[in-house]
């Protein structure tokens, strides 16, 4: 049989025998037991241990000192807000993630599935984009207060620049937020890119 | 309920395993992981079943089901052949071991079917089994005239793979 013809090639599929590996009913329901080791279930735990731990932070902190270095600096109302904002964001963000993982179906087309697990997962990323705006936002707020206090102003010896210490505040900030950034990156892609490939190649206007 | 329900889902994939095979096959490169991934697309499908209303017929749905685990859902635990490797085996196989025979042919069009990224290897074992566009267009959520085009591609690439 000739290779040159895809259309005999149909012949040679319809004839091949039963597969070598085959399964009995007892074998079937063992399989049903077992657990699913799909991406999805990675997705899930991962995401709900990025929801968690960038919260965990706060149960090593030092509550009183915390308390003591907002007084000082009178921020504990603005902390405060912050804290109220990042609660209604986390119950918002872990409701839309849920209502997305929920409509993952197996059942779904292809192209659904994709697009649904590419959408759950986007959910966490926008997520910790939201983590790291407040913390740049918190930290440039604390750098403000702390800078401004007269405890601070009077520590300083004259001639300091204060032009400096904002770059250099700033710069470090922006480094760490940054090096947070590029770990998640990596963590996202990880998970998602033979997913993404595959949507694309199911796309309209992309190469096969 | 759930276990005659789970009765009646074993007999019928029990029957209709076959279908199984041939996308775990053609989506894996030895029998670990084939076995590993019709594990996984049985538990999808168990998953799915209590869904499953028979708006389609029950081998349809498991090819949906099964590419679905293949393409989005299955995370191979082994590292796989490299694509070049399959090429040198699928040349070898030709010049030195090369006679009619239709198992060795078979290899032969698994293996090509294997080099081919994981929407065409949907594509071609749809097009293999003489399923309708529509139904093709229905299985992966694309348009008809959009499944059409990338059928054609996909026939020209595997031509190619399998007539170098």
């Amino acid at each position: 049989m000739s290779m040159e013809n895809l259309e005999s090639l149909k012949d040679l599929w319809k004839n091949q025998g039963e597969s070598k590996i085959r399964y009995s009913q007892n074998d079937i329901h063992k399989m049903v037991q077992r657990k699913s080791s799909s991406i999805v279930k990675w997705i899930l735990i991962i995401s709900l241990l990025e929801f968690i731990l960038p919260n965990l932070i706060f149960l090593f902190t030092d509550f009183d000192s915390t308390r003591i270095f907002y007084e000082q600096y009178g921020l504990s109302n603005t902390m405060l807000i912050y804290s109220a904002i990042h609660i209604i964001v986390i119950i918002t963000f872990i409701y839309v993630f849920y209502k997305n993982y929920r409509n993952i179906s197996a059942g779904s087309t292809v192209k659904i599935l994709l697009g649904d697990i590419i959408k759950t997962r986007r959910t966490v990323k926008y997520y910790i984009y939201y983590n790291l705006t407040i913390m740049g936002i918190i930290g440039l707020n604390m750098f403000y207060a702390v800078y401004n206090s007269v405890s601070f102003q009077n520590s300083l010896e004259t001639g300091t620049s204060m032009l400096m210490i904002w770059v250099i505040s700033i710069i470090l900030l922006s480094l760490a937020l940054l090096i947070f950034w590029l770990f998640y990156r990596i963590l996202y892609g990880f998970f998602l890119r033979k997913l993404k490939r595959n949507y694309a190649a199911l796309s309209n206007h992309e190469e096969l | 309920m759930t276990k005659e329900l789970e009765q009646k889902f074993a007999k019928e994939l029990e029957l209709h395993q076959n279908i199984i095979h041939k996308v775990c096959r053609s989506y894996t490169n030895n029998e670990a992981a084939h076995k590993d991934l019709f594990q996984e697309i049985t538990i999808q499908l168990w998953k799915a079943y209590p869904k499953f209303r028979g708006e389609s017929k029950f081998s349809t749905w498991m090819y949906r089901v099964a590419f679905n685990t293949a393409i989005s859902l299955y995370r191979k635990t082994k590292r796989n052949v490299e694509t070049t490797q399959i090429y040198d085996n699928l040349k070898e196989l030709e010049y030195h071991d090369y006679d009619d025979s239709a198992d060795k042919q078979l290899k032969l069009l698994y293996k090509a079917i294997y080099s081919l990224n994981d929407i065409e290897k949907a594509l071609a074992l749809m097009y293999l089994e003489d399923k309708s566009y529509k139904e093709i267009a229905k299985t992966l959520g694309i348009s008809e005239v959009n499944a059409r085009v990338k059928m054609n591609r996909t026939k020209t690439k595997l031509k190619n793979i399998l007539n170098p």
